[in-house]
């Protein structure tokens, strides 16, 4: 059974097309099947286009789950730039 | 065939300022211009509207970077342009590649895919994955 991980982050920011395709850069460099949940809308964070379609913004929860050998770090890295990126004035 | 070379992408438009703008907003989105290679081949040889092979080409060539090159069209004769060009390739370094897609959105999807290090068929899928992409 492949390993699966799941962590939720409260944004700080919305979510703009820059911190949007530096999720989608780190999410694709993992062999594991990574998705944003926000909402009733999950999306692909591996797709820029996707992530940037969840519209997620200021305040809102965003769950990040992978499912795949590296889904840890890849869950890790994924919450690592949501955290940085999102920040107020960042 | 570099494994470590990203692959190389060329907007073709009518307008340079749209080739220019577009291949702007992708290198940015993926993380800015020291990554993926995104040339812009827009406009006529003499400043006008329209599309020039000798333009595609001199892109393509400083696209390339041993990964291949994926070329993206605006509309119509840019389509054209760049047809009469694969159809003779040998000036070309190869494999160079045209997404049938939409012209931000998949030169944005591209860029991202290859600033990963996606090979030529995954970026040419993710350009062309992006007339499923919904703004709204």
């Amino acid at each position: 059974m492949p390993a699966s991980c799941e962590q939720v982050i409260t944004l700080d920011g919305d979510l703009h097309a820059r911190p949007a395709g530096q999720l989608a850069v780190a999410a694709a460099k993992f062999a594991a099947d990574v998705s944003l949940t926000v909402g009733d809308k999950t999306a692909n964070a591996k797709s820029v286009l996707a992530v940037m379609g969840l519209g997620a913004t200021t305040g809102q929860q965003v769950t990040a789950s992978a499912t795949g050998s590296d889904a840890e770090e890849a869950v890790a890295a994924v919450v690592a730039i949501l955290a940085d990126a999102t920040k107020v004035g960042g | 065939m570099n494994p470590d070379a990203t692959v190389g992408i060329v907007l073709v438009s009518h307008s340079a300022a749209l080739a220019a703008g577009a291949a702007d907003l992708a290198s940015q989105v993926a993380g800015g211009p020291d990554g993926v290679a995104v040339i812009p081949a827009g406009g006529t040889d003499d400043g006008g509207l329209g599309t020039s092979a000798a333009k595609v080409t001199h892109a393509v060539k400083q696209a390339d970077r041993g990964a291949g090159v994926l070329i993206i069209p605006d509309l119509g004769s840019a389509v054209l342009t760049v047809r009469a060009l694969l159809a003779d390739p040998d000036d070309l370094p190869g494999p160079v590649v045209l997404a049938d897609a939409p012209f931000v959105e998949g030169v944005v999807a591209a860029t991202v895919i290859a600033a990963a290090g996606a090979d030529i068929e995954a970026v040419r899928g993710a350009a062309e994955e992006a007339w499923n992409a919904r703004k709204l």
